[in-house]
């Protein structure tokens, strides 16, 4: 199947089809914010914001998700509710490559010295069968930053059916064989133009150069890591009260904690979302901790963004969503902290 | 695939008290599943996450050795919520396991070498099991030298044994407390310079490290003047640790993460990471 058309008066329709296959994720309102919640009619789906206060990856990574049940008679790890597939529609570019990113950590298996294989079970069981609707950009805002990576405001990556914005219409192009077979099971859509195709190509050329100048971010990683030692971390931090607001509305951000929750001899195990921001993050039950300043905690963030795991995985983990800039109480922008960093001079002393 | 987030059930068959201040406890645990037994193949250093519902984990190295079979020992100082509530263990109580996780020391490359085995405080743990594995095939080795030090005698952990290895003409065992104390007839000073003084051979030696980080810290620098290339000596980290499976984002030095990556290094290694000892 190639791409296809759908008439935005038949949106409704398209959206029924797709829950009687899949459990439907798509950006609403919740508490006055906006995020992806799951949704059952088109009345509930907003189709203007394009950044949603929240990022998606808690479709996947829930803030906090039980592990398992405790009580007398043992462990029972819970079971999904609905047998249903998640299907997600209207993921922006950003969101989606951060799911590749998430699941290169929950998914996939770190190599452990003894072949261990340590894939997240939980991860996997919902985004394995995922389906991804991605729409494009066609007018980024000022706080996207999606050009300095590998992204772009009409990119695909991570999508299963791409999805241009055209107006009257939606173009929807597969990009995976899982995109493909959701689309093949539906019928809401008429088969696209030659002109559809040119208007999809425009879109996405006018997109991108909506966008400002990328920073060139070819030897980021090293660049930092020859950086770590110097001053400019105190400086850059100064004002950064660590609430967590950053890491919190990330969609890369992945770092958990795990806690129990009980009382008396049953309860559950429960992981919820962390954030390096956070003093005990790293506090140990001694009381010594490793970072104990604010400009390490804000060093280890950025250093994990761009040095450590483009080390470990082969790619930033940051698509330039810019969710960070919009919610920091303090207006710290981590495109500012990088041009700084980048334009400082090294001074003469190191104890590297 | 299996779920590396729930723990197994053990069950505590011994608990020795290592210290008049009760603060140290050495806990035996027998699996209660055999199957669990069957699957559990562990090294010297590598690592278990100790689970009580209710309470949460911890992490601890495992101090019994691979070669001692049907239990795992673990040595747990009693400092937070977690270590707390083990001590309220009793004998026949079962606790959660998840493990083995993380590397082990190079047991394999020690073969026909010295080995130089430098401990403090109650990080003795991971070096017994070391120790105890190097002498259940002590032929495969040469030189085996130990230098132990505690703040004060009542601080070493599993003295009984530590009795037995005095006793063995083919481990040289040094012991030292940080401050002299009527009766003791062992050496005083801190680690560091007890090395300096005891003065290891570096040739055809690998020097294992493991004890508080000041004592890593200041240790590290006498080897390397002994003449210890970078290469022939390792250490085993510690970071507070949730996962223990290279997801959760907290043990991180650098880009390693000291539950996947470690918790043992080579100083090698440990000489392009930033912020580790």
């Amino acid at each position: 199947m190639n791409m296809v058309s759908l008439d935005k008066k038949k949106f409704g329709s398209f959206i029924l089809e797709l829950s009687a296959e899949y459990t439907v994720y798509a950006p609403g309102k919740a508490g006055g914010k906006t995020e992806f919640i799951p949704v059952e009619s088109e009345d509930e789906i907003d189709l203007k914001t394009l950044v949603t206060d929240l990022s998606p990856k808690g479709i996947f990574f829930p803030h906090s998700e039980v592990l398992y049940e405790y009580d007398k008679e043992g462990i029972r790890v819970p079971q999904k509710e609905t047998g249903k597939p998640i299907a997600v529609w209207g993921m922006r570019g950003c969101d989606s490559r951060s799911l590749l990113m998430l699941n290169k950590v929950f998914g996939s298996a770190i190599q452990m010295p003894d072949n261990k294989n340590f894939q997240d079970p939980y991860w996997k069981e919902k985004y394995d069968s995922s389906v991804i609707f991605g729409t494009g950009c066609n007018e980024p805002l000022s706080t996207c930053f999606c050009n300095w990576f590998e992204g772009g405001p009409h990119s695909s990556q991570g999508m299963d059916v791409f999805v241009a914005d055209a107006g009257d219409r939606f173009l929807m192009e597969p990009v995976t064989d899982k995109g493909r077979a959701a689309l093949d099971k539906m019928s809401s859509f008429t088969d696209s133009t030659e002109d559809d195709k040119t208007t999809a190509a425009q879109l996405a050329s006018e997109a991108q150069g909506g966008m400002a100048e990328p920073m060139d971010v070819n030897g980021l990683g090293e660049m930092l890591n020859n950086k770590y030692d110097e001053p400019v971390w105190e400086e850059v931090s100064a004002k950064c009260i660590n609430c967590g607001a950053c890491t919190f509305s990330c969609p890369t951000c992945h770092c958990y904690d795990i806690q129990d929750e009980g009382k008396g001899s049953s309860g559950k195990r429960i992981r919820i979302w962390d954030s390096c921001m956070f003093p005990i993050f790293t506090m140990e039950a001694s009381g010594h901790n490793p970072r104990a300043l604010s400009s390490q905690r804000v060093r280890q963030r950025v250093m994990h963004k761009y040095s450590y795991f483009p080390e470990k995985y082969g790619e930033f983990l940051c698509t330039g969503c810019g969710r960070c800039v919009t919610v920091c109480p303090v207006n710290l922008d981590i495109r500012e902290v990088l041009k700084r960093i980048n334009e400082y001079k090294k001074q003469g002393i190191t104890n590297g | 695939m299996g779920n590396y987030c729930v723990p197994q059930e053990m069950r505590v068959e011994r608990i020795g008290i290592e210290d008049p201040a009760r603060t140290l406890r050495t806990y035996d645990l027998s699996f209660v599943n055999d199957a669990d037994r069957e699957a559990f193949k562990y090294l010297p250093g590598q690592f278990c996450e100790l689970s009580i519902p209710g309470k949460g984990e911890s992490p601890f190295g495992i101090a019994s050795s691979p070669t001692e079979e049907g239990f795992l020992r673990f040595t747990v100082n009693r400092t937070g919520s977690v270590t707390n509530e083990i001590h309220y263990l009793r004998n026949g109580d079962l606790i959660g396991l998840r493990g083995p996780l993380g590397n082990w020391y190079p047991v394999e490359d020690m073969k026909g070498m010295n080995i130089l085995i430098i401990g403090g405080g109650f990080a003795f743990t991971t070096l017994r099991s070391l120790l105890v594995y190097l002498m259940n095939s002590r032929d495969d080795y040469k030189n085996i030298t130990v230098i132990y030090g505690a703040r004060n005698p009542d601080l070493f952990i599993y003295k009984d044994e530590i009795a037995m290895w005095k006793q063995r003409d083919d481990i040289q065992m040094h012991l030292t407390i940080d401050k002299p104390v009527d009766g003791w007839d062992e050496k005083t000073g801190f680690v560091p310079a007890v090395v300096e003084e005891v003065a290891p051979v570096p040739d055809n030696t690998m020097a294992i490290v493991c004890g508080p980080p000041v004592m890593i810290k200041y240790t590290l620098p006498v080897l390397t003047k002994l003449g210890f290339s970078d290469e022939m000596i390792y250490t085993s980290l510690e970071r507070r640790m949730k996962c223990g499976i290279g997801k959760c984002g907290r043990c991180n030095i650098g880009s390693k993460y000291i539950c996947i990556d470690g918790p043992v290094f080579s100083m090698a290694e440990l000489k392009n990471i930033p912020e580790t000892v």
